[in-house]
């Protein structure tokens, strides 16, 4: 075990002198993540963490929350970024439009998914480790990047230029991220939580990584139902190069908005056009009628995500001639 | 379908429209002595995830399986009302983490060899299965070796 006089050379070695903490404060156990704060070092496995700020979660407007069982540190052995995940078991009632459902946070299915994808870059990558008092934190890689959301946004000039020199590349990547959903699904693991900002785009190699895996939820019939729904809402989102919103298209007087009912939205999102093509009419059939299958009017859903990588790659096929 | 039989699985749970289910078959096969009924309730496990520790798993169990066992029994005692022989039904109670309770109940029904399988249908909101599926649909889209009643 590494002594109080080892770790602080350690920390010398990482921080310029003006930034050493005044004492060390060394954790492990991290039952009680309130207490855990900037410059404390949590020592797991007998690797010291310097603990920087908890990480923080925006959506739809709402300000940034502090997610206080989640924290940014550094390994102090190899000085590389992390994100300290400790454990936070609840349970909670989730609500998607007029749905609620019972969902609950589990660090035991992340530690498991971390392990079944480790060297999957399509992943967020890392290990789990247990602390003093058997709680199983996870030790995540620092992915550098912004969120496919943001990315998305900052291609192409117009819808149109996005649609015709950007879209197919988009698509490509899509596909691969719905692959890597089927890989879970084939191991009868649920993402849980799929929404476009739990995809980064790590900055130097353009890949996509689909974070967080802590979320679960009570299935039904259809253990895959709401990871489907979520990303029906991604497809959706890229091909309208953002949310297409009936307040929008009100605002701008758009003519679609003319043409547009019930059947055109999104079965749960009722203001989320996904009848893109009324509103892009360059918009391929093929891609339009993907899309429909998320729609209020769909007479059929997609079952499984084989379904839907199925219909994804004809349409691919078709775009590229 | 293989030889038809007289053995008959009704999937039974707490809704009202199990129970129409089941006074469906008393009251289409009421005074037909020679039916077998075959009961089945399915407790949908969690994932282990789902709870906090071993006890608490225990004794989730323990609870969903006396609500269970009470659903069969009162759905036995509608059959025997209507006429069925005490011997003739056999109640079945199976807790299992399934990833979907329609391929539980036909992997159930294949076990049994029953040629009949009957369910009410939830009629959920298309929200919903869009969501979560439905069970009764699940069941009439999979290949089987029976016959299924879908009782509205």
């Amino acid at each position: 075990m590494l002594s109080e006089s080892e770790i602080w050379d350690l920390l010398v070695q990482r921080l310029p002198k003006e930034n050493l903490p005044k004492r060390l404060n060394i954790i492990t156990d991290t039952s009680d993540y309130y207490k855990i704060g900037y410059d404390d070092i949590v020592l797991l496995n007998n690797i010291p963490y310097l603990i920087r700020h908890d990480q923080k979660e925006g959506r739809f407007g709402i300000d940034e929350q502090p997610k206080f069982w989640v924290k940014k540190a550094i390994d102090l052995i190899d000085a590389s970024q992390k994100i300290i995940k400790l454990t936070f078991h609840e349970r909670f009632t989730s609500r998607v439009g007029d749905i609620t459902f019972e969902c609950f946070r589990s660090s035991k299915k992340e530690a498991r998914i971390l392990e079944m994808v480790r060297g999957d870059r399509r992943f967020m990558q890392g290990f789990s480790v247990k602390d003093s008092a058997g709680n199983i934190v996870r030790i995540i890689d620092f992915i550098k990047g912004i969120n496919y959301a943001d990315y998305i946004l900052t291609l192409g000039s117009s819808h149109e230029d996005y649609f015709f020199n950007y879209f197919p590349q988009v698509l490509d990547e899509y596909i691969e991220l719905v692959k890597a959903i089927a890989f879970l699904h084939e191991n009868n693991e649920k993402h849980g939580d799929i929404r476009r900002d739990h995809i980064i785009r790590e900055k130097n190699t353009c890949i996509n990584t689909w974070i967080d895996f802590d979320y679960n939820y009570i299935h039904k019939e259809n253990m895959f139902g709401y990871d489907l729904f979520g990303l029906g809402n991604i497809l959706t989102y890229i091909t309208g190069r953002g949310d297409v919103t009936i307040q929008a298209l009100k605002a701008t007087n758009s003519p679609a908005f003319y043409t547009l009912n019930k059947d055109d939205m999104n079965i749960i999102f009722n203001n989320r056009v996904v009848n893109l093509k009324k509103v892009f009419e360059y918009i391929p059939d093929e891609l339009n009628l993907i899309l429909l299958h998320f729609s209020v009017g769909a007479p059929v859903y997609y079952d499984d995500t084989r379904q839907l990588l199925t219909d994804l790659q004809e349409l691919r096929q078709k775009i590229s001639k | 379908m293989d030889k038809i039989n007289r053995k008959i699985l009704i999937a039974v749970d707490e809704s009202e429209n199990s129970m129409r289910a089941i006074n469906y078959v008393g009251e289409l096969l009421r005074g037909m002595t020679d039916f077998r009924i075959f009961l089945l309730h399915i407790v949908l496990l969690p994932q282990d995830d789902y709870f906090f520790n071993e006890e608490e798993k225990t004794s989730w169990i323990r609870e969903k399986k006396v609500a269970g066992e009470g659903i069969l029994h009162r759905s036995h005692k509608v059959l025997t009302d209507f006429g069925f022989k005490e011997d003739s039904i056999k109640e079945i109670l199976i807790v299992e983490s399934c990833s979907s309770v329609g391929e539980c109940i036909l992997q159930k029904q294949q076990e049994i060899n029953c040629s009949t399988v009957v369910i009410g249908r939830r009629g959920i909101s298309k929200k919903e299965e869009f969501i979560f599926g439905s069970t009764s649909n699940k069941i009439l889209h999979t290949p089987k070796s029976c016959t299924v009643w879908i009782v509205e």
